[in-house]
C-alpha cells in the first residue's frame, strides 16, 4: 500500500467538508474519486497531499514517495513562456535533470509551445503544461485535481491517453477527481464520494454490477402481448409504444428479445452506466 | 530560492503596468514638486543662493525613499497573490522550504527596491540636469548606491511586518493605496516638515522612511548646507525643518541616522521571524518504512 488513509475528517468551522474517509492506494494504479460539485473532493485530495491538515484521522505514505500534484486552477504565470515557467519551477527541486524534462516536453507534446506564453494558451493546452509542470520532479504518485473540467472533447481524449502510457510506461500512480462520471471507466479503483462520505468504491465494473441495471427498450404495436412474453423478474414497464424492461444480464435480454422477436418493430439496448449506477447511489435531487 | 527570485524579477519587469503603478507614489511626489511646489519652496528659501539645486536634492531624497517603500511593497503584494491563486501550495510541495520561500519574496523586493531607487536617482538627476543644470560629484556615487540598499532593506523588513498580516488580494492592494498615497507625507516628501504642526513632525519621526530620507538628503546636500550657513543656529534651524536632520532631543547626525536604520531593520527582521517564518508548514502525512 502506496498511501492510506485512514478516518479522514475536515471540519471548516462547524461545517464537515470531509466525514471519516477510508482511501487506500495501491502503487502503479489510477484510483478516481468521484463526486458532485461540493462532495469534498478537493478537500480530500488536499488532504492525501499533506497540503490540508486533517482534523482528526491520518494519512500513512510509504517514505520517500515523491509526490506531484496537478491543481484545478492554473498556478502557473499567465505573463512567463511556457519554458520559462517549467525551467523556474524545476530549480525548485534538488536533482531535476535537463534530459529528463527534454523528454517530458516532447512527451507531452510541448515542443512547439515552449517560447509562447502560458497566458496565451489554450484550456487544453494549459492543461499539458500543467501536467508537465507536475511531472518534473519525476514523482511516484500524481495528484490531479479535475484535470479535464472544462475542456474539450478531443483534449479529454488527449488527456487521457497521456495519463495512461504514463501509468503503463512509468508505473506512475495516479490520483484524480472528476466530476464526468464516464471517466471513471478509466480508473482501476473508483471512490465515489458524495454528502461529505465514501458512499461507495470498487472498480468501476462492480460499481455498476451493484449498482446499476442495463436497460432493453422495445417498440411495438402490440404492447399487450409483449408484455405477456416477458418474465415478472425482468419487470416489463409499459409507456405508451415501448417496454422498458431491466434484464440481469445480456443473455438474458436476447432471451426476452427473441421471445418476442415478431412482436416488436424496434429495439434499444443500454448497458448500465456510472451515471445510472451514480443516480441510484446518491438521488436525483439537486443539492 | 534563487529560481523564485528570478520569477519575481521576470514578473515585475515583465510587466510595463506593475512598474509604472509600484513608482506611482514617488511618480506623484516628483510631479507635484516640478509643477506646484517647488516656485513656492525656492521662494521661502530665496536668500539662500543656489536655491533652485538645493531644493531639487532635497526633493530626490524624499522621492527615493518613497521609491523604497512602494516598489518592495509591490513585491510583497505578489506574495499575496501567489497565496491567493494556491501558487504557494504548489511551492510547498517542491524540495523548497517554506522558509527560503517567504525569504525568496523579501530578497528580491530589496534587490528591485534597491534597483528601482537607482533608476528613479538616475531619472530624477537627469531632468534636474536638463531643467537646472544640476549635478553631483561621482564621489557621491557609492554612498548614494549603499544609502539605496539600506533604504531597500528596510522598507522590505518594516512592509513585511505589515504584509505578513495580510491574506487577501483586495486588502493588499487597499493597502498598497493607502501607503503609496501616505507615504510622500509619512517621510516628508509633499511638504517639508517645518511646515506641519507638532503632532505630524512626531507621526514623520515614527516613519521608518523618513529616516532613509534624511540620509539621502545629508548625502546630497551636507557639504552645501555647511559652506552655506555661517551660523551653527541657523544650519540647524534648515535641516531640522526640511528633514534632512530628524531631532531626537538634538539632531541625528548621519552615523547616528544610520545606526537607528540599522536598529528599526534588525527588530523588522526579528519580528518577521519570529511570527511569519516560524508558522512552521507542518507535514501532515506520517511516513512509513
Amino acid at each position: 500500500m502506496l498511501i492510506q488513509a485512514k478516518n479522514l475528517t475536515k471540519t471548516f468551522g462547524s461545517q464537515t467538508a470531509v466525514n471519516h474517509l477510508n482511501i487506500s492506494i495501491q502503487s502503479g494504479t489510477l484510483t478516481a474519486v468521484l463526486g458532485p460539485n461540493g462532495a469534498g473532493k478537493t478537500t480530500t485530495i488536499s488532504m492525501l497531499t499533506g497540503l490540508l491538515k486533517p482534523t482528526s484521522g491520518t494519512v500513512e505514505m510509504t517514505s520517500g514517495t515523491k509526490i506531484s500534484m496537478v491543481f484545478q486552477q492554473s498556478i502557473l504565470d499567465d505573463n512567463l513562456s511556457v519554458s520559462e515557467n517549467l525551467i523556474i519551477r524545476s530549480r525548485l527541486y534538488k536533482n531535476c535533470s535537463q534530459k529528463y524534462i527534454q523528454s517530458l516536453i516532447e512527451t507531452v507534446g510541448l515542443t512547439n509551445l515552449m517560447n509562447q506564453k502560458y497566458g496565451s494558451l489554450s484550456g487544453g493546452q494549459r492543461r499539458r503544461v500543467d501536467i508537465a509542470r507536475a511531472l518534473i520532479n519525476q514523482p511516484d504518485v500524481l495528484f490531479l485535481d479535475e484535470p479535464t473540467a472544462g475542456l474539450d472533447i478531443q483534449t479529454r481524449e488527449a488527456i487521457w491517453q497521456l495519463l495512461h502510457s504514463l501509468q503503463e510506461k512509468q508505473q506512475l500512480t495516479i490520483i484524480l477527481t472528476t466530476h464526468y462520471l464516464e471517466e471513471a471507466d478509466h480508473a482501476d479503483e473508483v471512490y465515489i464520494i458524495d454528502q461529505r462520505s465514501v458512499i461507495t468504491e470498487g472498480s468501476a465494473e462492480e460499481i455498476k454490477r451493484k449498482n446499476a441495471k442495463s436497460r432493453l427498450i422495445l417498440y411495438t404495436n402490440e404492447p399487450e402481448i409483449v408484455l405477456k412474453q416477458i418474465a415478472p423478474t425482468i419487470a416489463g414497464q409499459q409507456s405508451g409504444k415501448s417496454i422498458i424492461c431491466w434484464p440481469e444480464n445480456s443473455k438474458q435480454a436476447l432471451n426476452v428479445l427473441e421471445s418476442v422477436e415478431n412482436h416488436t418493430t424496434d429495439f434499444e439496448y443500454r448497458r448500465a452506466t456510472m451515471d445510472d449506477a451514480f443516480l441510484n447511489l446518491t438521488g436525483k435531487e439537486m443539492r | 530560492m534563487l529560481a523564485l527570485c528570478q520569477r519575481n524579477f521576470l514578473l515585475y519587469f515583465k510587466n510595463k503596468t506593475s512598474i509604472f503603478f509600484s513608482l506611482f507614489g514617488a511618480m506623484i511626489s516628483f510631479i507635484l514638486f516640478v509643477i506646484f511646489l517647488k516656485q513656492n519652496m525656492v521662494e521661502e528659501w530665496h536668500q539662500m543662493p543656489n536655491a533652485t539645486k538645493m531644493m531639487d536634492l532635497w526633493l530626490i531624497g524624499g522621492t527615493l525613499s518613497v521609491t523604497a517603500i512602494t516598489t518592495t511593497l509591490s513585491i510583497l503584494a505578489r506574495m499575496i497573490l501567489d497565496e491567493s491563486r494556491g501558487v504557494l501550495k504548489d511551492f510547498y510541495l517542491t524540495d523548497t522550504s517554506i522558509f527560503k520561500i517567504k525569504l525568496s519574496y523579501m530578497l528580491s523586493a530589496a534587490v528591485i527596491g534597491w534597483v528601482m531607487q537607482l533608476i528613479m536617482l538616475g531619472l530624477m538627476l537627469a531632468y534636474f540636469a536638463l531643467a537646472d543644470g544640476l549635478a553631483i560629484p561621482w564621489s557621491k556615487f557609492m554612498t548614494l548606491v549603499l544609502i539605496a540598499l539600506a533604504g531597500a532593506l528596510l522598507a522590505v523588513a518594516v512592509n513585511m511586518i505589515f504584509g505578513q498580516f495580510i491574506h487577501r488580494v483586495e486588502t493588499m492592494s487597499a493597502f498598497e493605496s493607502i501607503i503609496g498615497a501616505a507615504a510622500g507625507f509619512l517621510v516628508g516628501t509633499y511638504i517639508p516638515m517645518g511646515a506641519l504642526p507638532q503632532f505630524a513632525q512626531t507621526v514623520i519621526k515614527f516613519t521608518p522612511g523618513a529616516y532613509v530620507s534624511a540620509l539621502y538628503r545629508q548625502a546630497l546636500m551636507g557639504k552645501q548646507i555647511d559652506s552655506l550657513f555661517a551660523g551653527n543656529h541657523q544650519k540647524s534651524v534648515f535641516n531640522q525643518s526640511m528633514g534632512i536632520q530628524l531631532d531626537w532631543n538634538g539632531l541625528l547626525s548621519f552615523n547616528q541616522t544610520y545606526l537607528i536604520i540599522t536598529v528599526i531593520f534588525i527588530a523588522g527582521i526579528l519580528c518577521i521571524f519570529v511570527t511569519e517564518l516560524t508558522k512552521k508548514y507542518r507535514g501532515t502525512i506520517t511516513l512509513i518504512k
